[in-house]
């Protein structure tokens, strides 16, 4: 007998019931009606909850009306901060004006040599002040991940309250999951040295946010 | 089926005598229990605010994971037809060994001679990176406390904190060593650029693996999809840079829906770090898609049984609820007395103590069961509600039923039982032991060294607050 044939028979045995088609079909039909567990209640702020969560998990956030600004205030960061002029950027948000602000960017999936990572978010989450992004041609998963600094537009109006929502808008609009839905609350970090917190484990030392437009 | 030729569980009471005169352990431990009780409590006050409460999402939780074992033979049939549509393979494995086979097999099926491996407990039930070395394959563990006691060539001492046993200074030993440079002196202040110093090693390893090895916090039936919680982001390197990607994981892990693992979220975090959230979540499905820039070209899942089937449908099936949070040991006062080693395999504190004899075998575990103060601590914490001191007590009788305890403790309790149950002999007797402690305790009513069990009053006096039994204390007081 196959491995998994002999797991699942032990299974069986366990779980100790035969009506296999009926329970698929109540588990289909559980699948099918979504329901929440408890939920939060957030107010109605949810960019003022979301940013105050996000600088409460060590992020920096700053804010421009137009995402047409977001250029010049990634430049004033990284000027701020001293971090060069050279960014990788996510391909969907390209379409900006960069170069314009004086970065030298690149279109494509970050490399190790790189220091900064810029990116959109599918949306983020106003509960816990966290960004959901997702794997795909134009948003390659590396932007967040090998760079010491990630740098991430949040337009305002993609703020939802929680991750159940998130899901929801994830099904409404693609349907499927993609390779990798990544999400990220602040930059990485370690307690693994006698429990104290390092900011910068294998991940991004730095995340700055950038939340474009109105509420 | 069992892995107790691994397990040193039988050797409890001599590691735990040894643990608890370690001064280098205990100075780590005590400095450790107070955060990870602190930051738990506040995690979990935190929810107030949201107009959340601990009862009411534990109990939802619950609900949650009884669902699923409840018929998991079709949440199994689900995930797998789902996570295959996706692209990815699945395979099974019956034990420890099984795993070790597949995941060598998917090696060399790849060309990989390095996997960089993100935590799992089941490769260590399953002794994989010994496995992969004999078979010339590199297992770099990546999470930087499973990094410091692969260094040490130790196992971890604890599921969400690994080397939470090792001060700072064997730290810099160890990776003086590995890193080759001299020993430094090290204060806490030094811990970011120790922290940087494996950041950069552990970064080469990343981008130069074939193959990322994980385990899974979950698995979501709806989608075919494993989700990574972790903190610093090696959970997402392994399974983005390397080619193929290898999730191990328990067949009891699954949950139904995305809305489901949404609200174990809640407090899997709070319960393990009292964050409200960990830093990376990560839900990772099939495989590289067309067009993409990253992931993996291959993946594989290997759903693990390894003794999990067996507890279905037992009187331990509450415990394939657990989901691995670590709050069980982080509030238990035996296990921040001995630290993790002391437990002798896989899992330590009060989840460890009762998968242990679960697992590797009852006769081969007999005082893990025994090694609980009956406080309830861990029950209370727990996100799952296991009832886990009941289930000690649960493991214990077995042991009796099987003959299992020695000569003398059953001889006691044989005698006992015959005293118990004639009142007037058990009277009697009783009255002699309370005019015997109250001699023994004096005018001060504390007996500082008591012969016949003198481990008892090592450290402390026994006090005693009357020389007379509890029937004639009643008595008197309803007399007055």
């Amino acid at each position: 007998m196959t491995a998994r044939d002999e797991i699942l028979q032990r299974v069986r045995a366990g779980v100790g019931k035969d009506d296999f088609a009926a329970r698929r079909a109540t588990a289909e039909a559980y699948l099918a009606a979504r329901s929440r567990g408890p939920q939060p209640s957030l107010g109605h702020e949810l960019a003022a909850r979301f940013r105050s969560k996000a600088e409460s998990l060590a992020s920096t956030v700053d804010a421009v009306a137009d995402p047409a600004e977001a250029p010049a205030a990634v430049a004033r960061y990284l000027a701020a901060g001293n971090l060069g002029k050279q960014i990788v950027l996510a391909a969907d948000i390209a379409s900006l004006d960069w170069s314009g602000a004086g970065l030298a960017c690149a279109v494509r999936g970050a490399e190790d040599a790189d220091r900064v990572g810029i990116s959109g978010c599918f949306c983020a989450i106003a509960e816990t002040g966290t960004l959901m992004l997702l794997s795909g041609p134009e948003t390659p998963a590396t932007i967040s991940l090998l760079p010491e600094t990630h740098i991430a537009l949040v337009p305002v109006s993609r703020i939802v309250g929680t991750m159940e929502e998130a899901f929801a808008l994830l099904r409404a609009e693609r349907g499927t999951l993609p390779r990798a839905v990544n999400f990220v609350s602040g930059p990485s970090r370690t307690g693994d040295i006698e429990q104290t917190i390092v900011l910068g484990a294998h991940g991004p030392c730095r995340v700055h946010l950038i939340l474009t437009g109105q509420s | 089926m069992t892995h107790a030729k691994h397990s040193q569980a039988m050797h409890f009471q001599a590691r735990a005598a040894e643990k608890v005169r370690n001064p280098v352990l205990q100075r780590a431990l005590q400095k450790a229990k107070p955060l990870f009780v602190g930051k738990r409590a506040k995690g979990m006050a935190a929810l107030g605010e949201d107009g959340l409460e601990f009862e009411g999402l534990r109990s939802a939780c619950v609900d949650i994971r009884n669902r699923v074992l409840a018929d998991l033979d079709v949440w199994l049939a689900i995930f797998e037809e789902r996570a295959k549509a996706t692209g990815a393979e699945v395979l099974w494995a019956r034990d420890g060994d099984e795993i070790c086979d597949l995941v060598i097999d998917v090696a060399r099926r790849h060309g990989v001679t390095k996997a960089t491996k993100s935590k799992s407990m089941l490769s260590e039930e399953a002794h994989l990176n010994e496995a992969l070395a004999a078979a010339g394959i590199r297992p770099v563990e990546t999470d930087l406390g499973e990094y410091i006691v692969q260094l040490a060539g130790e196992a971890p001492s604890h599921i969400i904190a690994p080397a939470v046993h090792k001060t700072i200074h064997e730290v810099e030993e160890l990776f003086a060593k590995e890193h080759g440079r001299p020993i430094e002196t090290r204060t806490s202040a030094d811990i970011p650029a120790m922290a940087r110093e494996a950041r950069e090693v552990l970064r080469q390893h990343f981008l130069s693996a074939e193959m990322g090895i994980s385990g899974a916090n979950f698995l979501i039936a709806e989608t075919g999809t494993a989700v990574l919680v972790t903190n610093e982001g090696n959970g997402r390197m392994v399974t983005t840079l390397p080619k193929v990607h290898v999730v191990i994981t328990g067949i009891e892990k699954l949950v139904p829906t995305l809305e489901d693992f949404a609200t174990l979220m809640r407090l899997l975090p709070r319960s393990a770090t009292g964050q409200t959230i960990s830093n990376y979540v990560s839900l990772l499905t099939g495989t590289r898609q067309p067009g993409d820039r990253d992931g993996p070209e291959k993946t594989v899942f290997i759903l693990v049984d390894n003794g999990r089937a067996d507890l279905l449908g037992s009187a331990y099936q509450d415990m394939l609820r657990c989901i691995r949070c670590g709050a069980c040991m982080n509030h238990c006062p035996v296990y921040f007395s001995l630290g993790g080693h002391a437990y002798g395999w896989v899992y330590p504190g009060p989840m460890g103590s009762v998968l242990t004899p679960l697992y590797t075998g009852i006769e081969n575990a007999l005082d893990l069961p025994h090694a609980s103060t009956g406080c309830n601590q861990c029950g209370t914490v727990c996100p799952v509600r296991i009832p886990l001191p009941s289930l000690m007590h649960r493991l214990r009788e077995a042991q009796t039923e099987r003959g299992l305890r020695p000569w003398s403790e059953r001889l006691w309790l044989r005698a006992w039982a015959w005293i118990a149950r004639r009142p007037a002999l058990y009277r009697w007797f009783a009255r002699r032991a309370a005019r015997y402690l109250g001699w023994l305790a004096g005018d001060e009513g504390r007996i500082q060294v008591f012969g016949l069990a003198p481990g008892w009053t090592e450290g402390r006096d026994l006090p005693v607050a009357s020389n007379r039994t509890f029937h004639e204390l009643y008595a008197a007081r309803k007399r007055a």
